[in-house]
């Protein structure tokens, strides 16, 4: 025992065994999330139940289970369910029912012992909607043109697909004619208005510059109900088509075709449509704007505002870091002072993250912001242009919170160049400027990308500061599109970070929100895992140019 | 402004006591050297003959390289390095303030006990210098290229693979496209700072052959742990001692009829 003790194997195992638990922790958190998250698009199947209510009638439930817990008896019995003697926990599933309009709750726990039987009906079907959530249902009819179709559920299943790409098609259609178009006009219009103020501010609206005005708004007002027009004729082309559903109450219900996102019918598919329809609603989930408070629909636009948000941050971050980090470095004196600020800075990376959304809120959107806009915007007062929170504020409090990173990590990457380079360059003649373009930044330009990447990492995490200085639930547009000047970074954004506190915490309906919120997880990880390797590579690229600090 | 064009004019057979005015690269005069309180160079004073090679021999921590650093004023990295005396260059102090350091440096070349090729490839290593001041054409940076690494005797080894990285060369061959970046820029006065103390036998011997080579064009500079090399390659040897100049002569007189004690001990290698 002793011998094995001297012979330092109980240290190697004690060292191993902390990697492996981190290992695993790591590879358990992304796998917990990954599984949660992705098996929620997953197509369950819908079953049929037949229950017994407290009062002893019976009724029909169809949904999708959603989860299964045990409930022992004791409690049961003590809140006056009868449950048969010797039993000692009862079963007891959480079933997704839809049907929001007509029953209280989309969601209701069903005890096993009063079910009297389940089965999955090949014909029952699932309605996804833009409102109100899912449908569940057997189709009865399908209404085309105000033609009652009745015949086999095969031919009403093909009669309601092709009704259903009819207005998808038209509202392809509309939706291009409304972002495009006539939200081009909007910004035509807004802008013209913001002139004629700024004119009238600035003592120069002359006659003949209001009527300039007024005909360029006649003009726009003109194209704009054009636009309006035919954004009302593919409406109402729209709503010509109607499926009559049985829900679970016996009830036959009409349902607009408009309203319909996708109809599938989860119990007659096989494992290769379920594939299918798995990678479809995993794209869909990337690429769609959010319905339904964040319940329901995609993520498109918190994935690209927290890019965007991030890659702005890194475009500021980067040369005020590697600047403030070659002062340091390269010309201050060594003495206390500099030694005060560089402890000062290191500091700062352990203010807690809200402190500088404060700081944020207080600086640059009220101080700054609002001095640009009374400078600048003076036209658009009351509204506030960039007195407000927006990406912009929010990419420079995060700059501001990842500054000592990039700054430590370029400090330390210039005190690896061996000096020897540097006086190479200074003995052919080179001042100190140029050595530092030539020699010192190039070989610590992989330094500078580790910088970036913990900062990255560090920002794209980030979401309490940017509660303060610029996300929101909801941003009608993103801070990128097709009008001029393209990139609006006084505008709100969208956030994955936030997303998922907003859907965990604030959505109406939890229980619904609770598998969304392991999707924005793990597509949040995605994301800021994507950004690293990208930042790794470029990082690696550069080590293999400057390869001498190991040569 | 200092006149670098006509320093490098070789003469041969010098007095070195009583050289004159136009046979002088530098006089150093009085120089004294602190680093902090610590005093590492006293009194030297010395003339370096134009168009010959000039060795500094001496046991470690004698104060032979940093007498060499003064030359082009390398020791101004050192934050606490402290200079009294002057030393001229075409009879104009180089410590005078109205001296622009980097032109200096430009006209006094100087190479390094380790290689020091920068992260470049071998092309862009020799053209550096150039590059810094302002020599565009292509044409023009490919001849000094080739004129520089020929005199660097390297030419045949990487004319090939000019624009691979300098890292590929083996240490004698990094050492040589050194010594060519520094002749890329035809300085006045090299300045080799135990250019061979890291390299194996034959790359030294390479080297000292080049050496030799420069003289026809350059007022050399050596300093040498390598007694040997001082009287093989130069043409003027001084031996310090605790930072004190104890004996400067031609390089034969000092190997054979030394006149100082000092100096008879340490060539015969009983001390140092």
């Amino acid at each position: 025992m002793g011998n094995w003790y001297k012979s330092g194997s109980p240290w190697i195992w004690l060292t191993s065994g902390a990697v492996s638990i981190s290992l695993i922790a790591v590879l358990g958190l992304l796998g917990l999330i990954a599984w949660r998250g992705l098996t929620f698009f997953w197509p369950s199947q819908i079953w049929q139940f037949e229950v017994y209510n407290p009062d002893g009638s019976q009724q029909r439930v169809i949904g999708e289970i959603y989860e299964r817990d045990m409930i022992s008896a004791l409690q049961l019995r003590e809140s006056g369910v009868k449950v048969a003697a010797g039993v000692e926990e009862v079963e007891s599933l959480l079933i997704k029912t839809g049907n929001r309009e007509f029953v209280e709750l989309d969601f209701r726990w069903l005890l096993t012992s009063n079910i009297i039987s389940q089965t999955t009906p090949l014909d029952l079907a699932v309605f996804e909607r833009s409102k109100n959530g899912n449908f569940y249902g057997h189709i009865d009819s399908v209404i085309i043109d105000g033609v009652t179709f009745e015949g086999s559920q095969d031919e009403a299943r093909e009669q309601l697909a092709t009704a259903l790409a009819r207005v998808e098609d038209l509202a392809e259609q509309a939706d291009d004619l409304q972002q495009g178009d006539i939200g081009g006009i909007n910004y035509q219009l807004e802008r013209l208005r913001l002139r004629q103020r700024r004119a009238e501010l600035d003592q120069g609206l002359t006659p003949e510059l209001m009527t300039e005005f007024r005909n360029e708004k006649r003009q726009l007002s003109q194209e704009y109900q054009v636009f309006e027009q035919q954004l009302f004729k593919l409406r109402a082309q729209m709503i010509r088509d109607r499926v009559v559903v049985r829900d679970m109450r016996n009830v036959a219900v009409n349902i607009e075709v408009a309203d319909l996102l996708s109809v599938h019918y989860p119990n007659v598919m096989n494992v290769f449509d379920k594939t299918i329809y798995w990678l479809g609603a995993i794209a869909g989930f990337v690429s769609d704007d959010p319905r339904e408070a964040n319940t329901e629909g995609g993520v498109f636009p918190a994935i690209f505002g927290t890019i965007f948000m991030v890659m702005l941050m890194a475009v500021i971050v980067t040369p005020f870091g590697v600047i403030a980090a070659i002062y340091l470095h390269e010309y201050a004196k060594k003495g206390p002072i500099t030694k005060f600020v560089r402890i000062a800075v290191i500091n700062l990376a352990g203010v807690p993250s809200v402190v500088y959304g404060v700081f944020g809120l207080g600086f640059f959107v009220y101080v700054l912001g609002g001095s640009i806009d009374s400078l600048f915007y003076p036209e658009s007062s009351p509204a506030p242009v960039f007195g407000t929170p927006g990406v912009l504020w929010s990419a420079l409090t995060l700059a501001i919170l990842t500054l000592p990173v990039v700054i430590v990590s370029t400090e330390e990457g210039l005190s690896r160049i061996p000096i020897s380079l540097r006086q190479g360059s200074l003995a052919l003649g080179a001042t100190k400027a140029e050595t530092l373009w030539k020699i010192i930044i190039p070989m610590a330009s992989p330094a500078i990308m580790t910088g970036l990447i913990l900062a990255v990492a560090r920002a794209a995490g980030e979401v309490a500061p940017l509660m303060l200085v610029g996300v929101v639930k909801m941003a009608p547009t993103l801070p990128l599109d097709g009008n001029f000047p393209f990139f609006h970074v006084d505008r709100k954004f969208m956030h994955l970070g936030f997303h998922i506190y907003d859907v965990g915490f604030q959505s109406p309906n939890v229980e619904a929100a609770r598998p969304l919120v392991f999707a924005t997880s793990f597509l949040l990880v995605t994301v800021i895992i994507s950004l690293n390797i990208s930042a790794i590579g470029i990082r690696n690229h550069l080590r293999e140019k400057y390869r001498s600090l190991e040569g | 402004m200092i006149n670098f064009d006509s320093i490098n004019k070789a003469k041969p057979d010098l007095d070195l006591a009583n050289l004159s005015q136009e046979d002088r690269a530098f006089t150093i005069n009085n120089l004294d050297l602190y680093y902090g309180d610590k005093q590492a160079l006293h009194n030297v004073c010395m003339a370096i003959p134009k168009g010959q090679v000039t060795a500094f021999i001496g046991p470690s921590g004698c104060g032979k390289s940093t007498l060499l650093r003064c030359l082009n004023r390398m020791n101004d990295l050192v934050d606490i390095c402290r200079v009294e005396g002057e030393i001229l260059l075409d009879q104009q102090d180089i410590y005078h303030k109205s001296v622009d350091v980097a032109t200096l440096r430009r006209h006094v070349g100087m190479v390094f006990q380790r290689p020091n090729p920068f992260p470049k490839s071998i092309y862009e290593n020799v053209v550096y210098g150039l590059r810094l001041q302002g020599v565009k054409d292509r044409r023009a940076l490919d001849e000094a290229v080739e004129t520089s690494l020929k005199g660097a005797a390297l030419w045949e080894e990487v004319k090939d693979r000019l624009h691979d990285n300098a890292f590929g060369l083996s240490g004698g061959q990094q050492q040589r496209l050194v010594i060519a970046r520094a002749i890329a820029i035809e300085p006045a006065v090299l300045l080799l700072d135990e250019p061979t103390s890291a390299l194996d036998p034959i790359s030294t011997l390479v080297i000292e052959e080049l050496i030799t080579e420069l003289k026809n064009k350059f007022t050399v500079v050596i300093v040498t742990h390598n007694m040997q090399q001082a009287a093989r390659v130069s043409d003027n040897t001084a031996f310090m001692y605790m930072g004190e100049l104890i004996e400067y002569s031609d390089t034969n007189t000092l190997f054979t009829t030394p006149a100082k004690k000092q100096t008879e001990d340490y060539i015969t290698g009983r001390y140092g």
